[in-house]
This record gives structure tokens, C-alpha cells and sequence, in this order.
């Protein structure tokens, strides 16, 4: 161990630090660059997990070729309203339904992580507020997926000539903001739960097996009793489905899909409120009755 | 403790402090029409002060509440009902303010990321303290060099021994320059003579030249004897008295040996 050296500064008592925070936007910047770092270094750590990621996207490929060779052999009137295409339909079925996975339980983990590992208190007491603790998970999540999405179309364009010639960039301009409000929303809220409970959280499994087969990732939801298609309108990924297909494979306008970008507007205004209450709750509760590291 | 110290505004304020767990009921209380068990209380009408630049020890057995009193202070639990002021901002709200002039030094080994090297550790700290990338590698450099780590600082930590990773621990509590120190259980699990070499370090260097503040909960006596102005005893919730640090030994009832270097009168185990 060595003395200190000449020149660090010297608080002395009650003197206040001397630098000053930056302001939040470049903060959440710094600790997203640290966090992404930290989980990079960690990864190229794990060689398996590293492996197991490339063989994973490896198969989803080679999976949807199989897929689309087999559904696309025969025409399906319920594909019509997609321009006929499956393969694109299947792909953007998975992706954002991946997306909702992550946005759902992003978060969820990550203050279940920190819970088990215990990392938690020691980042909580830190001056960063809480949000931004916990909230540069998800981000790289949200982010790791888009990269995994867009290597996913690119591999599939690749490999089986998948193509979007039609795809409406300025629907998606309106589109991708309230998918991915929506999903955050819903990320919120079952973190706070997670928080609240201290488990993994049913709700995120019940949400995606459920969505899964009622808002149509891999079939229309035409093809579904009347009933199911109205249920299927309670859940956020049946309209981001229906919003980014119909950017994607039919060029819809923003007016043609209104419908779907006004109930993902609703969603992001419901959810998001709801949820950040619900998780705010929970980190005072924490607070109250100690529960920050039980696990 | 100078009389400079003693006339000028405490650190830490503690004032008629409670604090009161009340665990959550279990299918059989929910049965029961109780959403909650029986409250257990943890702190009772706890009251002290700390002087800036003193050391105080908090001794007790376990569950005695110094941990408790500790995560208050702390801002990571609100009290029941008291009131606890540190470094001018109220524990009880931990505002940021708090969480930049304290710092809260937790010996759990698993409040660090085992898959990257300590540096990583740190520099990800200091992005939560608001550093930049160049200002987080100075210091985290500076902070290993100082706690002795700089060999082992792009080592994983899951390769740290029990003495590394508490100095890993006492490095990442200084980033962002507090003016009070917590320190929860600094040298717990460690070997005599790198207990000793951490205490001389906290005391000597972290808490005494810089300045600083500290209260440090323990159940040891040669760390209190070692690090502390005065020692406050508490159990089962309640500060049941104050004593000076020579006097530990005698009022547990215990021999006095195992002294530490570096204070009059007093020799460590070798």
C-alpha cells in the first residue's frame, strides 16, 4: 500500500466535493458506455455464452429458411393483405416479439440480477438516482436487440433473398417510437412488480407465451376466432405487429395504420405513467422495509 | 478529539432514531386477515453525534442494529421515526447531495460484477458518480494504487482473495471523494495481519489525512481500539452507552492483547 500522493485533493471535513455532476443526459451516456463496456468485457470472458449467442442467431436463420420454405410452398389467402410475403412476415413477427420480450423484461432482470448478485445497494448508494442505475440495462438490451434484429433481416436477405422494396420509412419514423414506448411502459411495470414480490415475475412468461399466439407472430390474426382477435387487441404487440408489418411489407402510410398507432399511443400514455409509478413505489417500499438486496 | 472539532457543527446527527421492520405476512397471515407479521423493531430511540474529523465506532452484537443505522445513515433505508442529519443533508430523504458528500462501505463480496477485473469494477462506478471516461481511469487508477491493488487491477475479481476484494471495496467507496465515511464490517473474514494492514490504511491515509469523517460498525474490539475517538455500544436496537476506546476490552471483559501500530500505547499482532 502506498501514501497518498502529493497533489489529490484533501476534502477536509465537511467540505462539499469538488466536481461538479454533468448534467443527466451526458451522465446516463457515461454509466450506458461503462455498463456496455463492463457487459462486453464480461462476455468476451465467457467463451460458451459468446459461442452460444452466434450458434443462437445462426439457427434462427437457418430456422426461418426451413419455415418460410415450408408455409411459402402454397398461397395463403391470409397473407394478402401482406403482399403474399411470409418469409418477411414471419421475420418481423420474431424480431418484435423479441422486442417485447426485452422491453418486458429487460429491466425486470436487471433489478433481479442486481437483487441476487448484490450489487445493488452498493450502486444505489451512489449519486446517481435510481433510474439510472437500473435503467442502462434495458438500454443495452433495447439496443443488443436492434443490432440482433438488424443482423437477423440482413442475414435473411442474404440467405433467402428476403426483400422489403415497399417498406415505408416515414411510418416507421412514427411507428418504432410508440412500439418501443409501449413496450418500456410494460417493462416498468413488471419490474416494479418484480421489485414488489421479489421473484421472477409471472406476469413477463403469461405476457409472452399469451401474445405470442394472440397477436399473430407467426400467423395473421385473421385466422383466429373473432373472440380472440378482439383479446388480442389488449396487447400492445398485436398493434406494434400490424403497425411495422404494414410499414415494412405493404408501404402503409401512417393514415393507413392509425388505428394501430393510435392504441400504441395510448398504451405508451398508460403504461408509462402506470409502470414508473409502480416502480417508483417499489424503490420507496425497498427503502421502507429493507428489501433492496433480499432476494 | 480537538476542541476545534468539538465546537464546530457535527457530521452525523442522530436524533431519537427508530427504526421498525415489518416483514411481510405469508399465506397463514394473509389466512389470518394480516398482511404483515409481528414489526420488529431494529433501532430505538438512538441518539449521538459525530464531530467532523472523528472516528466513531459502533459496537454491538450481532443484530444489534449497527448495520441498520449504517444503510440510514446511508440513505438506503428510511427511518421510522427520528432523525438522522449527515454531512447536512437528511438521511431520512437521501437526497443526491447525500450520496456524493457519504459513502457507504460495504464488505459483501457480492457487490461487485466476479466476471470483469476490479478496474472494470471501478471505472463503472465511477460512470455512477458522474466521472468521464478519462477522470474514472485516473482515479480508479490512483484508488488501486493506493489500496495496494495496481498489480492485480485487470485481474477478474472472482480471482481476488477476501483481503483484496475489502480493499477493492474501500477503493470503490472513495470515488467520488466523500466527507463521511460508513464503513460496515471493513476487515470482516480477513487474517489478523491484513486486518491490521487495511485498519492502518483506513485510519492512517483514507480517514485521518484526508480529513475525513467516519463512523465504522464492528464487533470487533481491536478494530474499534484500532480506528476509534470513541466507541458506542449498541444492542438490541438501543445505544446502551459511550466508552473510550482503551476501555473496550475491559468493559467486554475481555484480556487486552492483540494491540495495533500507530497509536500511543498501542501494539498490533505481527
Amino acid at each position: 500500500m502506498t501514501p497518498p500522493p502529493s497533489g489529490e485533493r484533501r476534502p477536509g471535513p465537511g467540505a462539499p466535493p469538488a466536481q461538479a455532476l454533468p448534467g443527466v443526459v451526458v451522465w446516463f451516456g457515461r454509466v450506458l458506455a461503462a455498463f456496455t463496456r463492463r457487459e462486453l468485457a464480461a462476455m468476451s470472458g465467457y467463451r460458451a455464452y459468446f459461442f452460444t449467442r452466434v450458434f443462437s442467431f445462426v439457427s434462427v436463420v437457418i430456422g426461418l429458411v426451413f419455415f418460410a420454405r415450408f408455409v411459402g410452398a402454397t398461397a395463403n389467402p391470409h397473407l394478402a393483405a401482406y403482399g403474399g410475403n411470409y418469409l418477411g412476415f414471419a421475420a418481423i413477427g420474431f424480431l418484435v416479439a423479441q422486442l417485447q420480450q426485452v422491453g418486458v423484461d429487460g429491466l425486470a432482470r436487471r433489478v433481479r440480477t442486481a437483487q441476487v448478485m448484490g450489487t445493488i445497494e452498493a450502486e444505489m448508494a451512489t449519486p446517481a438516482p435510481p433510474w439510472m442505475v437500473l435503467g442502462a440495462a434495458p438500454v443495452y438490451e433495447f439496443g443488443g436487440a436492434a443490432v440482433r434484429s438488424a443482423a437477423y433481416l440482413w442475414g435473411a436477405t442474404l440467405i433467402v433473398g428476403l426483400s422489403l422494396p415497399r417498406t415505408n420509412a416515414l411510418t416507421l419514423v412514427f411507428a418504432v417510437p410508440l412500439v418501443l414506448a409501449a413496450f418500456v411502459g410494460l417493462g416498468l411495470l413488471s419490474a416494479g412488480s418484480t421489485m414488489l414480490v421479489r421473484r421472477n415475475n409471472p406476469v413477463t412468461l403469461l405476457l409472452g407465451s399469451v401474445s405470442f399466439f394472440v397477436s399473430g407472430v407467426v400467423y395473421p390474426v385473421t385466422v383466429l376466432p373473432r373472440w380472440l382477435q378482439h383479446a388480442g387487441k389488449l396487447l400492445p404487440l398485436t398493434h406494434a405487429l400490424a403497425a411495422l408489418r404494414g410499414a415494412f411489407l405493404v408501404g402503409s402510410t401512417p393514415g393507413d395504420i392509425a388505428d394501430s398507432l393510435i392504441a400504441l399511443g395510448i398504451f405508451a400514455a398508460v403504461l408509462i405513467p402506470a409502470g414508473g409509478a409502480t416502480f417508483a413505489y417499489a424503490l420507496r417500499r425497498a427503502r421502507v422495509d429493507g428489501s433492496l438486496t433480499h432476494y | 478529539m480537538t476542541a476545534a472539532r468539538a465546537a464546530s457543527a457535527p457530521a452525523v446527527s442522530v436524533e431519537a432514531l427508530g427504526k421498525v421492520f415489518r416483514p411481510p405476512g405469508g399465506a397463514r397471515d394473509l389466512l389470518r386477515g394480516r398482511l404483515f407479521r409481528d414489526p420488529v423493531p431494529a433501532l430505538i430511540d438512538v441518539t449521538f453525534s459525530v464531530a467532523a474529523g472523528e472516528i466513531v465506532c459502533l459496537m454491538g452484537p450481532n443484530g444489534a442494529g449497527k448495520s441498520t443505522l449504517a444503510r440510514i445513515l446511508g440513505g438506503l433505508l428510511t427511518p421510522s421515526s427520528g432523525r438522522a442529519t449527515i454531512a447536512g443533508h437528511d438521511a431520512g430523504v437521501a437526497p443526491p447531495g447525500l450520496r456524493r458528500s457519504v459513502s457507504y462501505v460495504v464488505g459483501d463480496e457480492r457487490s461487485f460484477h466476479f466476471g470483469v477485473s476490479g478496474r472494470e469494477n471501478l471505472l463503472f462506478f465511477a460512470a455512477l458518480h458522474g466521472l468521464d471516461v478519462r477522470a474514472a481511469a485516473r482515479r480508479a487508477a490512483l484508488l488501486l494504487e493506493r489500496v495496494g491493488l495496481a498489480p492485480a487491477a485487470d485481474r477478474r475479481y472472482r480471482e481476488y482473495s477476501r483481503g483484496m476484494r475489502q480493499r477493492l471495496a474501500v477503493a470503490r467507496g472513495l470515488l467520488g471523494e466523500p466527507t463521511v465515511l460508513l464503513l460496515d464490517e471493513p476487515t470482516l473474514g480477513l487474517d489478523p495481519v491484513g486486518a491490521r494492514d487495511l485498519r492502518v490504511l483506513l485510519r492512517d491515509d483514507m480517514i485521518r489525512a484526508a480529513g475525513r469523517t467516519a463512523v465504522v460498525c464492528s464487533n470487533d474490539p481491536v478494530e474499534a481500539r484500532a480506528l476509534a475517538d470513541r466507541v458506542l455500544f449498541l444492542d438490541r436496537g438501543r445505544l446502551i452507552k459511550e466508552v473510550s476506546p482503551a476501555r473496550i476490552e475491559a468493559e467486554l471483559g475481555l484480556a487486552t492483547e492483540g494491540r495495533e501500530p500507530g497509536r500511543p500505547g498501542v501494539e498490533g499482532p505481527t
